[in-house]
């Protein structure tokens, strides 16, 4: 009996300890299967392009355990080395997923940041789980080198190339005497009739320059249409008032005036004080052009170059004076008041269009021509462009992509 | 007891506009003095008496208000204030909303300012809404301010590449590399997301221009009524989806009530605002047809004389 | 003289400082006293601003054009103020001057060589103050036109133009594999396809005509005159929409201010 029990109980304890021992051997077995992920493969580093030259790319494809598999990449290192057989040092990680890292940094040697170019180093990706990397081979030497042209922005030096062409093409045509057609502009016409009409009312004409500087191209533009009214001013004997908010448009506008009196013939009747200086602070300089508007009643008002804010309160205090007035700016905000309050508006570039019009400088008639070729490449643009999204054409818009 | 008091504001109203209607039909103008006053009772009422509509978002604001719901937990997004105290009333809602949006879903919070007046509503923002709605909000780890930098574009430009070339410290002199948030970040383009709150230059067109289409990085601006139908044309692509003026604040205010309990309690200016835009905007149109009542009466009038 | 002036001057006095008594809550005796007399004084200032200006509305007076100037005058110098301390002492000590960084208080960042052209271009920007050598001054101008203008061009033409000509590329038709499911899955809701294409179409024929509206080089007759038409349409829409816009956007303001006058300074609404 007692013989049974000991040979039960040896048998028992035997049977338990073998299958412990192989529990622990399947359990050792499957630690060294599991944690270890497969190591990232195709590894490739590569100088990254279009940039300065103080970073390189690193590219992979992702462990077989990567989200499949064994399923248990908790993320990747980036290892990098002087030399093939070195001490690899991480410098970064990316998520499970990633198969891109970009090791950058600044081009300041001082910086902790730094990143040397023209440096070959040495990478090696590992693929990380719970307990431990799988490396994958290592890859190099690679330099970071810098480039002297970003490919990335080639749309935009086609576009200024083409854009450059056109206009210069044009300018030198208008220079050589050929005649450019620009079309009538319905505040253009007006500007004669409201000139007209202040010589038969005997009341004085103000004009308006603006807040911008002598350097605004609504300034310049501006310049243009003062010299041509300043002349018929001149020929039909009214009086002209320019208030300024800037002294070297104050200037500007003087010498405009007075070769407007002098192409007239009429030299004689230019008065400098016509054109002076008021104020540059915004609301002190549209309080004095109001204070003219209700004083002196003038019988038109133009308001051409660079508006702001001040742009509602001096056309309504004209419209309420009863005066005719043209605007044009090319300060988008501004045009939806200027449309209700005045009589006649240009609308942003027909500004540039009526001082082309008016003035007949050739560079100016080149450069207006020269948009109208940019206009007509762009309408083309986009109808090829929509007929591309049609039919599922990528590569059309792809032309059209700046930047990485 | 206030609906008396908003009904008998709105018989005053409307027994005026018809008195001026039967002025206009014959053809006389009216002082525009009386426009102002007719403005001034409009919005003082429905102020005063607490006149509130509903909001539904449009699917421009809902597309923001989804891009930070839906970023992972961490993200990087920065919020620029770049705009002045003149602009504050219709745009200081957004930011506030903006904040504690960000906040709630735990993203790191970039704060910053390129214009010299956004200074001080940047700390408003701060120290009224995320310090003490936020307590376990640390500085440094959660968010950090980079305050105001003058330079406009230029700042723009370098920190496209590198912001410790402009910022050599934080708004509090600490140097960047001190602090928690800027260890992983290098320029703009580590954000995540940028959100540009502003109407004027440099302002939410710039950080499309000189940040979000160089680098890449999401742009959802908060905009000042003026120049939102200017940044429309940047929507879909350049801009991610935008805020318009107080109506697009009062949409994400409904939005943030809708999914979060929390925010039941909090100050909502921008939804309260539009009682009181709502009312206005009618009373302008009736304005615009009175006008045009009086303008063609008119009109006949001089033709038969 | 006449008297209508003193006794409004007096009787706006006489408004002031009872609001101030009133706002400083008659906190004399309280420890934080001087602060609440402040601050009473403070939100009574702010008020007395706001209505002067808003008199405006009504007609020009005395008390608008002083708080004109005083906010010309006052912003002008916080503007200088603002200019000085994050320009000069904010970007540019830092990388010149390290006892100049000690002196303001600011972290030095190390010796930049190339920050003196800046340094030097301002002084010649200050050129303009001398009636003989303001022509120097031209130099730093000529300097801040070129830049911008370099640093402006590629961007804008790159956002401004060459993103937004690809952002219209959008299909105006149904793609012709997915005509069936066009009709199949019809629907009138905004992210539907139908609603899409409409869309689609609207902006296309706005950019298109808008931009034939600008065209100058031929005259608007026949075809070309309807679709300038158009555009013009479209730009009045554009206008009037963006007319809208501003007025929202004034309205905010007045509410911003009418709360600070019933709600900060009055204390009618909560």
């Amino acid at each position: 009996m007692l013989k049974h029990i000991i040979m039960l109980v040896l048998m028992v304890g035997l049977m338990t300890a073998v299958g412990w021992a192989q529990e622990e051997g399947t359990a050792t077995d499957s630690v060294v299967q599991q944690t270890l992920a497969a190591p990232p493969t195709n590894v490739q580093a590569f100088d990254t392009p279009n940039d300065n030259g103080h970073s390189i790319t690193i590219e992979w494809d992702i462990s077989a355990d990567d989200g499949q598999g064994l399923n248990n990449v908790v993320k990747y290192l980036i290892l990098r080395s002087a030399t093939p057989d070195g001490q690899f040092a991480e410098i970064g990680a990316a998520t499970p997923g990633a198969t891109t890292f970009k090791n950058s940094g600044v081009k300041d040697d001082e910086d902790p940041n730094y990143f040397p170019r023209e440096t070959d180093f040495y990478y090696t990706v590992s693929a990380v789980t719970a307990d431990g990397g799988a490396e994958s081979e290592v890859v190099g030497p690679v330099r970071g080198e810098g480039q002297f042209f970003d490919t990335r922005n080639g749309p935009v030096l086609v576009g200024c190339l083409l854009f450059t062409i056109f206009t210069i093409f044009f300018i030198r045509k208008a220079k050589s005497g050929a005649k450019l057609y620009i079309r009538p502009l319905a505040g253009i016409d007006a500007v004669d009739e409201a000139i007209g009409r202040a010589t038969e009312m005997g009341k004085p004409i103000l004009y308006i320059l603006g807040l911008g500087s002598a350097a605004d191209i609504a300034t310049i533009a501006s310049f243009t249409i003062l010299g041509r009214v300043a002349k018929k001013v001149a020929e039909y004997q009214t009086s002209l008032i320019v208030p300024c908010y800037d002294p070297i448009v104050m200037t500007v506008a003087q010498e405009t005036v007075k070769t407007g009196y002098y192409d007239a013939g009429r030299p004689d009747a230019y008065n400098e004080d016509d054109v002076f200086f008021l104020t540059n602070q915004q609301f002190a300089y549209v309080g004095g052009v109001n204070g003219i508007m209700v004083r002196q009643k003038p019988a038109t008002n133009f308001y051409l170059g660079k508006f702001y804010a001040e742009s509602l309160i001096m056309a309504e205090t004209g419209s309420s004076a009863g005066a005719i007035q043209i605007s044009g700016t090319d300060e988008v905000t501004q045009i939806p008041f200027f449309v209700v309050a005045c009589d006649y508006t240009l609308i942003g570039e027909e500004l540039y269009a009526a001082s082309a019009y008016l003035g007949g400088d050739p560079t100016l008639l080149g450069t207006l021509k020269g948009q109208d070729w940019a206009k007509a490449g762009v309408i083309i643009s986009i109808i090829l462009g929509i007929i591309a999204a049609v039919t599922g054409q990528t590569w059309f818009t792809e032309l059209f992509h700046v930047g990485n | 007891m206030t609906n008396i008091g908003l009904y008998f504001s709105i018989g005053i109203i409307v027994i005026g506009l018809l008195a001026i209607l039967r002025y206009s039909l014959k053809g006389k103008d009216i002082d525009r003095r009386i426009i102002f006053l007719f403005m001034f009772i409009t919005v003082a009422s429905s102020l005063l008496f607490k006149m509130e509509f509903p909001e539904k978002p449009t699917l421009i604001v809902k597309k923001v208000f989804n891009k930070i719901e839906n970023l992972p937990e961490g993200s990087r997004i920065l919020i620029s204030f770049d705009f002045d105290p003149a602009m504050k009333p219709e745009v200081m809602p957004m930011a506030n909303a903006f904040v504690r949006h960000c906040m709630v879903k735990k993203h790191k919070l970039y704060i910053m300012t390129l214009w010299a007046t956004g200074q001080a509503l940047m700390l408003e923002s701060i120290e009224e809404v995320l310090k003490p709605e936020f307590p376990d909000a640390v500085y440094g780890e959660d968010y950090t301010s980079l305050g105001f930098k003058a330079g406009g574009v230029g700042v723009l430009n370098v920190i496209i590449t590198d912001f410790r070339k402009m910022y050599a410290t934080d708004e509090h002199g600490t140097p960047l590399d001190e602090i928690p948030l800027f260890a992983e970040v290098t320029s703009a383009k580590d954000m995540d997301l940028i959100l540009p709150i502003g109407g004027g230059a440099p302002g939410p067109k710039e950080w499309i221009l000189f940040v979000g289409d160089p680098g890449k990085v999401p742009i959802a601006p908060g905009l000042a009524a003026v120049v939102a139908p200017l940044i429309y044309p940047y929507y879909p692509k350049q801009a991610i989806g935008l805020l318009g003026g107080v109506k697009g604040a009062a949409e994400y205010e409904s939005e943030l009530l809708r999914n979060y309990d929390q925010f039941k309690d909090m100050d909502t200016p921008a939804l309260s605002m539009m009682g009181p835009q709502t009312m206005a905007h009618i009373v302008i149109i009736a304005f615009i047809i009175i006008g045009n009542i009086t303008y063609f009466r008119k009109r006949r009038m001089n033709d038969n004389a | 003289m006449r008297k209508a002036p003193i006794i409004i001057t007096a009787v706006v006095a006489a408004l002031f400082v009872l609001s101030w008594l009133l706002k400083s809550n008659g906190a004399v005796v309280d420890e934080n006293s001087m602060s609440a007399i402040s601050q009473g004084f403070w939100i009574t200032l702010s008020a007395f601003l706001t209505l002067a200006v808003m008199s405006f509305l009504y007609q020009d007076n005395p008390f608008y054009k002083f708080a004109e100037h005083l906010y010309v005058g006052v912003s002008a110098a916080y503007w200088m103020c603002m200019g000085f301390w994050t320009t000069l002492v904010g970007n540019l000590v830092p990388r010149l001057s390290e006892g100049l960084s000690n002196w303001f208080e600011v972290p030095y960042v190390g010796f930049k060589p190339h920050f003196i052209i800046p340094l030097v271009f301002g002084f010649l920007l200050l050129m303009r103050l001398s009636p003989k050598g303001g022509w120097i001054s031209r130099w730093s101008l000529a300097f801040i036109v070129g830049t911008t203008a370099g640093l402006n061009l590629p961007r804008f033409l790159s956002s401004d133009f060459i993103s937004q000509i690809s952002a219209t590329f959008m299909p105006l038709l149904v793609n012709w594999q997915g005509i069936g499911s066009f009709f199949s899955d019809f629907s009138l809701s905004a992210s539907g396809q139908f609603i899409g294409i409409l869309s689609n179409l609207v902006v296309f024929l706005g950019v298109f005509c808008g931009i034939i509206y600008f065209f100058f080089s031929k005259e608007h007759k026949g075809a070309f005159g309807v679709a300038s038409r158009f555009g013009i349409w479209i730009l009045m829409i554009t206008f009037g929409a963006s007319f809208g816009y501003t007025v929202m956007g004034r309205i905010s303001l007045l509410v911003g201010r009418l709360t600070f006058i019933m709600g900060d300074w009055l204390g009618l609404i909560s």
